[in-house]
This record gives structure tokens, C-alpha cells and sequence, in this order.
């Protein structure tokens, strides 16, 4: 098996996305982070260091410093050039990924590629715009609309958003990564390993009765679970195990 | 002393996060603007843009909503401005809330209601600080590495190589560890996923008949409906 190393020539769509992409990002995280200490300092109560990072607040912080890595190792490469927009916007697992996904599964192109990146791209675009459009809405009416969205039922079916988005968007992540002219046969022998653990751990906390926050626990797993599939998919397709064909051979 | 509510309540907030918002929507619509025009100069014609910007709306509604369940219930601990802004930007529902009540206990309020009625401007500055940089962990890795990662998986390299199986390799370590999270851990998690699996590959068969291919653009907005629909009736049984 022979390793390609041709460089990769980016399209201008992904030059300028990854130019100001970035930029636009960086000028909206200094933003964020200016506007508590421009409202605190306005009313003369900012908070000493050592009342913002303690050893109690770092423990807080420390559950979600993973988190965030772990989203941004796993997601970037499944959203390609969107994930600048995806990131500032938040809500990428249960929103903006699924959008990214959809859009890609509409066009049938492959992610990973320009016509991937700008497909996903319009998709996660739009679904910003109406996302802050309808929280604007919502905070505008809070008052109005809380008894709706405190209804037992209500609250019932968005506590389950992440299994049913799971359940939606399966097909659309196997339509998208097969959409190209190249198709990875055996890939997921590559997660075997991944499966085994998981499922395992997931039996044990069921038995052990602490299922309940494995969810929870899920942007660790994908942390410690990336590099052993990565390894293991190496080490398969090396072996021939995993092979990439064209489309037609298949 | 400022209180709490003096600071939640606050114009100069206020016109900060509508400051901020703008910028984001604007960032957005320069992305969508960009985003087309490539697809148009690619060969992605004016209708399949039209369909997906659709879908893309009507896909994030419900989501959305799910979201200003959130905002509902942050509103009542963090005041709806800061709410508002948390949950437009970065942040994510279960982040935001998780991390209101361990502020809240840390901060040795009974709860998040406890301190919305206690806190003094200080201590609700703490939690405003402390939500501001909780996300910027995968900022770290995304500004100076996000181009790497996505080139690294980038399929326009031709050949037989070894980066169609990584870019792979993400998405089935993604489903390799959500699904049996998903399935072994509750019954009812489980069911409605299922359910969501079914209706949606029921209405891509129904989408290949005859007529019937704009279903395509609604099939995961709909199989999504349906699995949290399907909630309510699981929920009874189970």
C-alpha cells in the first residue's frame, strides 16, 4: 500500500474561510471575553483572580477543558471549513454537526472535499442565522412563552433531542462519506476496538447503576477512543485490511 | 454593594450581547454569501443551494427550541439577557446549565435560584468570567490546528490513501461510541432512537417513489420530530 503525499491545493473558498474564518473568530472570542469584564468594570465589581480560579472553580473548568478538545478534534474533520461558523455558534453536537450532515446529504457530496465544504457551509450558515433569530425571539417573550416550555410533555421530548438526532442523522453520516468517487471498504473494522470497549463500559455502568452519566462522560470517550481507532485503522489498511477503491470497482 | 440583578438587567449588557449578536449574524451571512457563490462557480446549481438553505431552516427549528428550553430555564437563574447571549454564542445547552449550578454550589448558594436572589455583582461576575472562558478550550486547538486537521483528512489528494480512511476514521469513532452510549445505557434513549432510524429510512424508501423526492429535504428534520415524539409514548410504557 502506497502512501500518497501530494499536497494539498485548497480552493479558494477554503483559503478565504480558513483565512477569515479565522480571523472572524478570534474577533468574536475577544468580544466574548471583553464583554463580562466591560460590564463588571462599568459597575465597579470585578472579581479578584483568586475569586475567579480557585481550586474549586478550576475542578468546574477541568471537566469542560476536555470537552472542548475533544469537539474540536472530532467534529473539525466532519465539518470541514464550517466548523469556524459551527464553533462561535455553539450547539455543534446537537445542532450545527446534524446541519452540516443534512446539507451534505441534499447535494450528495462528500465531505471533506470543496463542494463538501461549501454545502456545509451554506448549511450551517442558515442554521445560525434562524437559530439566533429564534432565541431573539424567545428573549424577547420569555415571560410569555415559559408556561409552554415548562410543560411536562415539552421538556420530556427535548430531553431526548440527542438520541432521536442520532436515530435522524445515521444514514445521512453514511450517505455523505459515500457520496465521493473513492470508497473506504472495511473501514469500520477500524472502531471495532472502539465498539468493544464502549459497549462494555456501557453494560458495566448499567449493571453498576451509573449509566445515567456516561452521556455525560461522552466527549472523554471520544478523546481517549480517537487515537485507538486511528491506530488501528492505520495499521489495517497498511495490511490491506482497509482498502480505498474507486467507486466502480466496488 | 451592585447586586445581581442590577448587573443582568443592565442597558449597557444589553447593548454589548444585541453589539455582539449583530456581529455574529453578520459573520454568518457573509459566510452564506461566499459559501454560494463558490457553489455556483462549482457546478452546484441555484435550486440545490435554494433546497438546502430550506432544509437547513427547517432542520434547525426544532433543535432550536429544544435550545429555548434552555434559555427558559437559564432566564431564571442568569437573567434573560446573559441567557440569551450564552446560548446564541459558543456556548451549548448542556454546558451552560451544567455549569450555572456547579457555579451556583461553588459559590455556596443552595441553588441557581438561590443565588439569582443573593449574589452580589462580584460572585455573578465569577460565574460570567468563568462561562466566558470555559469554551475556549476548543478555540486552543481549532485556530492553530483547524487547517491542519481538515487538509489531513482533505479527499482532494487523489489516490488510494491513507486520508480517505482518516476522514472516515472520525465519523465512525463519533457513531462507534454515541450509539452503544445511546443504546445500552437506557431503554428509553434507545427506543427513541430507533424510532428516528425507522421513520427515516421509512421516508427515504417513501422518497424515491414517484412525485415524491422534496420529501428528501425533510427527512431528518422529520425522523427527528418523530423520535422525540416518540418519547412521550416510551416514557408511558417504560
Amino acid at each position: 500500500m502506497r502512501k500518497n503525499n501530494n499536497p494539498v491545493t485548497l480552493d479558494p473558498f477554503q483559503n478565504w474561510a480558513h483565512r477569515w474564518g479565522r480571523i472572524g473568530t478570534l474577533i468574536a472570542l475577544i468580544y466574548m471575553i471583553a464583554v463580562p469584564f466591560i460590564v463588571l468594570n462599568y459597575y465597579n465589581c470585578v472579581p479578584s483572580l483568586g475569586a475567579v480560579f480557585n481550586v474549586a472553580t478550576f475542578g468546574i473548568l477541568a471537566i469542560y477543558i476536555p470537552v472542548g478538545i475533544s469537539e474540536a478534534l472530532s467534529y473539525t474533520p466532519l465539518m470541514g471549513t464550517s466548523s469556524y461558523l459551527g464553533f462561535i455558534t455553539g450547539n455543534i453536537m446537537n445542532l450545527k454537526l446534524p446541519c452540516a450532515v443534512n446539507a451534505l446529504k441534499i447535494a450528495g457530496k462528500e465531505a471533506n472535499t470543496p463542494e463538501g465544504d461549501v454545502v456545509a457551509s451554506i448549511g450551517v450558515a442558515a442554521s445560525s442565522i434562524m437559530t439566533v433569530v429564534i432565541l431573539t425571539l424567545a428573549a424577547a417573550m420569555v415571560s410569555v412563552i415559559s408556561p409552554i416550555f415548562e410543560l411536562q410533555a415539552v421538556k420530556t421530548m427535548s430531553s431526548y433531542l440527542l438520541p432521536a438526532l442520532f436515530g435522524s442523522m445515521t444514514l445521512g453520516l453514511f450517505a455523505s462519506s459515500s457520496a465521493g468517487s473513492k470508497v473506504v471498504v472495511g473501514g469500520i473494522k477500524g472502531v471495532i476496538p472502539v465498539l468493544v470497549i464502549i459497549s462494555a463500559v456501557c453494560i458495566f455502568a448499567r449493571i453498576a447503576g451509573f449509566a445515567g452519566m456516561i452521556l455525560g462522560l461522552v466527549g472523554f470517550m471520544i478523546l481517549l477512543m480517537l487515537p485507538v481507532a486511528i491506530i488501528t485503522s492505520r495499521i489495517l489498511w497498511k495490511k490491506g485490511i482497509i482498502k480505498v477503491v474507486d467507486k466502480e470497482e466496488k | 454593594m451592585v447586586t445581581i440583578k442590577e448587573i443582568i438587567n443592565s442597558p449597557l449588557l444589553l447593548a454589548l450581547v444585541c453589539g455582539g449578536l449583530l456581529y455574529i449574524t453578520g459573520f454568518a451571512v457573509v459566510y452564506l454569501l461566499k459559501a454560494r457563490k463558490r457553489a455556483l462557480e462549482l457546478g452546484i446549481t441555484n435550486k440545490e443551494v435554494k433546497d438546502i438553505v430550506k432544509s437547513s431552516l427547517v432542520f434547525s427549528v426544532v433543535p432550536s427550541l429544544s435550545i429555548v428550553i434552555g434559555l427558559v430555564a437559564l432566564a431564571a437563574s442568569l437573567g434573560t439577557i446573559w441567557a440569551w447571549w450564552r446560548l446564541s454564542v459558543i456556548g451549548s445547552l448542556s454546558f451552560e446549565t451544567q455549569i450555572a449550578s456547579s457555579l451556583a454550589a461553588t459559590l455556596k448558594f443552595a441553588s441557581t435560584a438561590d443565588m439569582m436572589e443573593h449574589a452580589t455583582g462580584e460572585q455573578f461576575g465569577v460565574v460570567m468570567i468563568l462561562m466566558s472562558v470555559g469554551m475556549l478550550a476548543g478555540f486552543c486547538v481549532l485556530l492553530p490546528f483547524g487547517k491542519k486537521l481538515m487538509t489531513s483528512v482533505d479527499k482532494t489528494k487523489g489516490g488510494n490513501g491513507w486520508s480517505n480512511v482518516l476522514s472516515g476514521c472520525f465519523m465512525l469513532v463519533l457513531l462507534a461510541v454515541y450509539v452503544p452510549v445511546l443504546l445500552i445505557c437506557d431503554t428509553i434513549q434507545a427506543l427513541v432512537m430507533i424510532t428516528g432510524l425507522v421513520v427515516a429510512l421509512a421516508l427515504g424508501v417513501l422518497a424515491k417513489k414517484p412525485g415524491m423526492a422534496w420529501l428528501n429535504n425533510f427527512i431528518m428534520a422529520g425522523s427527528m420530530i418523530v423520535g422525540m415524539v416518540s418519547s412521550l409514548l416510551w416514557t408511558k410504557i417504560f
